[in-house]
C-alpha cells in the first residue's frame, strides 16, 4: 500500500516536474522569441526609409486621393546656395517656389543644401543608386554631358517646347550650354548670363596715373608697373580656389592664339605643349615674378580678393559678372560707381575687344524619372518669371528672358548689360572642354606655376599628357 | 535568465542580427570594394571589368606614388611629433608640475575636443600673409624678421610643414592624458628603490618608467597610426591638398579619383592598398607588443 503511494507519488512529482519543464522551455522560448522580434523589430525601424520622418505634412486644404488621405507633391532641390541667401540662386529659386506653393493646393519645396566642394560627389552617388532629385544643381560642360550620356536627365529643349515656355530662354545663354556639350542638345536652364573681365577700382587708377583703360595685353602690363610703383597691388585672385588663376592664364591664351584655342588643344589639333600655349604659361608666370600678382595669392579666396578690389587694396580682379551683385551691395566700399569693368586685352589680331569669355554659371538639371505634370506645372510658374526677378531682386541676369527691366538699374547692372549687348562672339573658360582629370590638373599645378615651383614647359606638358590619354 | 544564456540557440538568435549588421556593415563593403577595384570608371555612368589593370596602372601614377610618399613622410613626422611630445608634457606633469596637473590636462586636451574645420581655420588665419599679417607674421615682423615673412600655406614646403605642425598640436592633449594615466599606475615604491639605487634622469625614464608604460605606448602608436594614415579632414580643411599635390594624402587621392575623375574602380584599388597598408603595419605593430621586455 505505502509503496503504491509512493508510486503515485513519484507520478505526481514527476508529472509536476514535467509541467514544470514544459513551462520553463515555454517561456525560454517566448523570451527568445521576443527579444529576437524586438531587435527585428527594431532594425526594420532603423533600417526603413527616412521618408515618413522627412516628408513635411500635407498643407491643410490638400487634395485627397479618395481615401482621405493628401497627396502633396514634395520636389526636391538640390542646391549649393544657401536657401537665405537673397544674392543667391537658391533664393530666387525657393522664393518663386514659395509663390507657386500659394497658388496651388499641395506643394513643397524640399530644399538640401550641399557645399560646392560635395556637389560632385553627391550628383554621382544620386545618379549610381538612380535617385536623382527633381531639380538640381550641377556644372555645364565635361560634367553635365556624362550625366546626358547616361540618360538620366530630361531634355529640357523637348520639355519646355511641350509645356510652352521655351522662349523664356535667352538664346545666347543656350547657344552657350549646347556648345558645352558639343552640341548633344539642351538638357538644363542656365542660371546666369556671365561675361568676364577684369574689374578694377578707378580710384587706384587715378593715382597710379593710369590714365586709359587697358585695351592691348601691353597696356595692362605698362598699367600694372605704375600701380606696384606706387605700392599698390596690381592684380589679385582668389587663388586658394585655382580656377581664379587658370581665368588669368585662360585671358592670355586665347589672346594670344584665338578664340578656339583651348578648344583645339583638348581635341589634338594643337598641343598644350606647342610654344604658344607655353608662352602663355610663361607670361603669367612672369606676370608673377615681377609682382603684379599679390604676393601669398595662392592663399587667398574669391571673397577676399573682391573684398580687397573694393577696398582699395588692389587694384584690379579678373571676375565675372556674378560680382555686380557684390558691387551693388552696401559692402561697396568703392561707391556705386567706384569699381569699373574692361574686356580682356588683346595680344594680336586674333580676336577683338568684342569677344568676351562668357559661360552660364551654374545649372539647373532635372531628372527625368522623377519628372511628372506637377513638376511641369512647377516648371512653367518659375521659370518664365526668373529673369524679370532676378534682375529686379539681385540685379543680375540668368540666361533667361527679361521682359522689362527696372527703371532704378545701378550703375553695376548697367555696366553688365551693356557689355552683354556689346558682345560679338563668346569664348569659354580655361576648363570648359577638359576632361575632369585634366581639369583638375590645371588648376592644382597652376598655383605651382604662381610660385615658380613649376616651369612654363612641365606645367603644359603635364596638362598635354593627361589631355592626351583621353582623346 | 541563466539557463537561456547557457542555451547555445538562443544565444545564437540573439548575437545573429547584430552579426548580421555588422558584418554588412564593415565586411561587405570591403568585398564590395575589393570587387569595384577590377573596374574602370564609375558604377550608374560607364563602368567596365578591366581585370588587374588598375593594380598595374596604379604604380605608373605619379599622382598616387606622391600621394603615397607624401603620406608616409607624414606618419613618419606626425605619429612621433605627437607621441613624442605628449610624453613629453605628460612627464612633465608628472615629475615636475604635480601641483596643477589638473589645470595643465584640462588646457593641454583642449585642442583635441575642437572641430577639425574650426582647428584649420584658425591655424589658417594664424599662417595668413594677405591681406593682412596672421599671428606667426605678425610676430616675425614685431622681431624685425621680415625676411621671414611668407605665405606659409602657400607654398609647398611651408605648407606640408604647417600641416604637420596643426596635427601635432591637435593630438597632443590626447597621448597626454593618455601617457599620463599610465605614468600614475606606475607603484611610487619602485621609482624610490630606483632612485635609492641611483637612477636618475635619463636611467629612470628608460630602465623603469619607459619598460612600465610600453604597453599604452604601444596602444598610443597604433592611434596615431591609424590616425595619421586616414589623413583627410584637416589637410582638405587647411590647404585642400595643395599648393599643387604637395599636402595631398592617399585617402585624398582616392577621393579625387572616385569624384573628380570618376574613376571609382580606381579608387577602390587605392582604398585596397590603403588597407593592406593598415593591415601589414598593425600586424608589426602586434608583433611588437608581443616581443617579450
Amino acid at each position: 500500500m505505502k509503496m503504491m503511494h509512493l508510486k503515485k507519488n513519484d507520478s505526481k512529482i514527476a508529472s509536476y516536474y514535467k509541467m514544470r519543464k514544459g513551462k520553463i522551455v515555454m517561456k525560454k522560448r517566448f523570451l527568445v522569441l521576443s527579444m529576437v522580434f524586438i531587435i527585428l523589430v527594431s532594425m526594420l525601424t532603423g533600417c526603413g526609409s527616412q521618408q515618413s520622418s522627412q516628408t513635411p505634412p500635407a498643407p491643410t486644404g490638400g487634395k485627397t486621393d479618395g481615401v482621405g488621405e493628401f497627396q502633396s507633391r514634395n520636389i526636391k532641390f538640390l542646391s549649393i546656395w544657401p536657401e537665405d541667401d537673397k544674392n543667391a540662386n537658391g533664393w530666387l529659386i525657393s522664393e518663386l517656389s514659395r509663390q507657386y506653393g500659394e497658388t496651388v493646393d499641395a506643394f513643397n519645396l524640399e530644399y538640401e543644401y550641399v557645399s560646392i566642394d560635395q556637389l560632385d560627389q553627391k550628383v554621382k552617388i544620386l545618379i549610381s543608386s538612380d535617385d536623382l532629385p527633381e531639380v538640381c544643381t550641377y556644372e555645364s560642360g565635361v560634367r553635365l554631358k556624362q550625366v546626358i550620356e547616361a540618360d538620366k536627365i530630361l531634355n529640357v529643349d523637348k520639355t519646355f517646347s511641350d509645356l510652352g515656355i521655351r522662349d523664356c530662354l535667352d538664346e545666347g545663354a543656350v547657344s552657350l550650354l549646347k556648345n558645352l556639350v558639343d552640341g548633344l542638345g539642351l538638357y538644363c536652364v542656365p542660371l546666369g548670363m556671365n561675361m568676364e573681365g577684369f574689374w578694377y577700382n578707378k580710384a587706384l587708377f587715378a593715382e597710379a596715373g593710369v590714365a586709359k583703360v587697358p585695351e592691348t595685353w601691353d597696356e595692362m602690363l605698362d598699367a600694372c608697373e605704375k600701380l606696384k610703383a606706387k605700392g599698390i597691388i596690381p592684380i589679385v585672385q582668389g587663388g586658394s580656389d585655382n580656377w581664379p588663376m587658370t581665368r588669368v592664364l585662360n585671358a592670355y591664351v586665347v589672346r594670344s592664339i584665338g578664340l578656339d584655342a583651348l578648344q583645339n588643344a583638348v581635341t589634338g589639333k594643337t598641343h598644350f605643349s606647342d610654344p604658344e600655349y607655353v608662352a602663355a604659361a610663361q607670361m603669367f608666370q612672369d606676370m608673377a615674378k615681377k609682382g603684379y600678382f599679390a604676393e601669398g595669392m595662392n592663399t587667398i579666396d574669391p571673397g577676399t580678393a573682391t573684398s580687397m578690389l573694393m577696398n582699395g587694396q588692389a587694384a584690379m580682379n579678373y571676375d565675372g559678372s556674378w560680382k555686380s551683385s557684390n558691387l551693388n551691395s552696401e559692402d561697396n566700399t568703392a561707391g556705386p560707381e567706384g569699381i569699373g569693368f574692361f574686356n580682356v586685352p588683346v595680344v594680336n589680331d586674333s580676336s577683338t575687344l568684342r569677344d568676351y569669355s562668357m559661360n552660364c554659371g551654374n545649372i539647373l538639371m532635372f531628372s527625368s524619372k522623377k519628372y511628372d505634370e506637377q513638376v511641369g506645372e512647377w516648371m512653367k510658374f518659375v521659370f518664365p518669371m526668373l529673369g524679370d526677378f532676378a534682375i529686379q531682386e539681385t540685379g543680375s541676369f540668368k540666361g533667361f528672358r527679361i521682359t522689362e527691366m527696372p527703371e532704378d538699374t545701378t550703375y553695376y547692372t548697367q555696366l553688365v548689360a551693356d557689355n552683354l549687348a556689346n558682345a560679338e562672339n563668346a569664348f569659354l573658360w580655361f576648363e570648359a572642354k577638359m576632361d575632369s582629370e585634366t581639369s583638375t590638373l590645371a588648376q592644382n599645378l597652376i598655383s605651382l606655376l604662381y610660385t615658380g615651383d613649376i616651369s612654363a614647359e612641365d606645367y603644359m606638358r603635364a596638362l598635354e599628357e593627361t589631355a592626351a590619354k583621353s582623346r | 535568465m541563466d539557463r537561456v544564456l547557457s542555451d547555445k540557440k538562443a544565444i545564437i538568435l540573439m548575437v545573429l542580427p547584430a552579426l548580421i549588421i555588422f558584418v554588412s556593415v564593415v565586411f561587405i563593403p570591403v568585398i564590395w570594394t575589393f570587387v569595384y577595384s577590377f573596374y574602370s570608371g564609375m558604377p550608374g555612368l560607364k563602368f567596365q571589368f578591366t581585370g588587374f589593370s588598375n593594380y598595374i596602372n596604379m604604380w605608373s601614377n605619379e599622382q598616387t606614388m606622391d600621394a603615397i610618399k607624401m603620406n608616409w613622410k607624414y606618419i613618419l613626422i606626425v605619429t612621433p611629433g605627437q607621441i613624442g611630445l605628449g610624453l613629453l608634457v605628460s612627464l612633465m606633469m608628472y615629475f615636475s608640475i604635480k601641483k596643477y596637473k589638473t589645470l595643465c590636462r584640462t588646457i593641454v586636451f583642449i585642442p583635441t575636443v575642437l572641430p577639425t574645420v574650426a582647428v584649420a581655420q584658425m591655424f589658417a588665419k594664424m599662417y595668413e600673409m594677405v591681406p593682412n599679417y596672421g599671428l606667426i607674421n605678425s610676430l616675425l615682423n614685431l622681431v624685425g624678421l621680415d625676411q621671414w615673412i611668407q605665405p606659409f600655406l602657400g607654398q609647398p614646403n611651408t605648407a606640408f610643414a604647417a600641416l604637420c605642425a596643426m596635427d601635432v598640436w591637435t593630438a597632443i592633449g590626447f597621448y597626454t592624458v593618455i601617457i599620463y594615466g599610465a605614468l600614475v599606475d606606475i607603484p611610487n615604491e619602485l621609482l624610490e628603490a630606483a632612485r635609492i639605487d641611483g637612477a636618475s634622469g635619463v636611467k629612470l625614464f628608460t630602465k623603469i618608467v619607459l619598460p612600465m608604460i610600453r604597453t599604452i605606448m604601444i596602444t598610443c602608436l597604433v592611434f596615431s597610426f591609424t590616425g595619421t594614415i586616414k589623413l583627410y579632414e584637416s589637410a582638405t580643411a587647411l590647404t585642400k591638398g595643395g599648393p599643387g599635390f604637395a599636402t595631398t594624402s592617399m585617402t585624398m587621392n582616392m577621393y579625387q579619383n572616385a569624384f573628380l575623375y570618376d574613376e571609382y574602380g580606381y579608387a577602390s584599388t587605392v582604398a585596397i592598398l590603403i588597407l593592406i597598408q593598415c593591415l601589414l603595419v598593425t600586424f608589426l605593430i602586434n608583433m611588437l607588443s608581443r616581443e617579450k621586455y
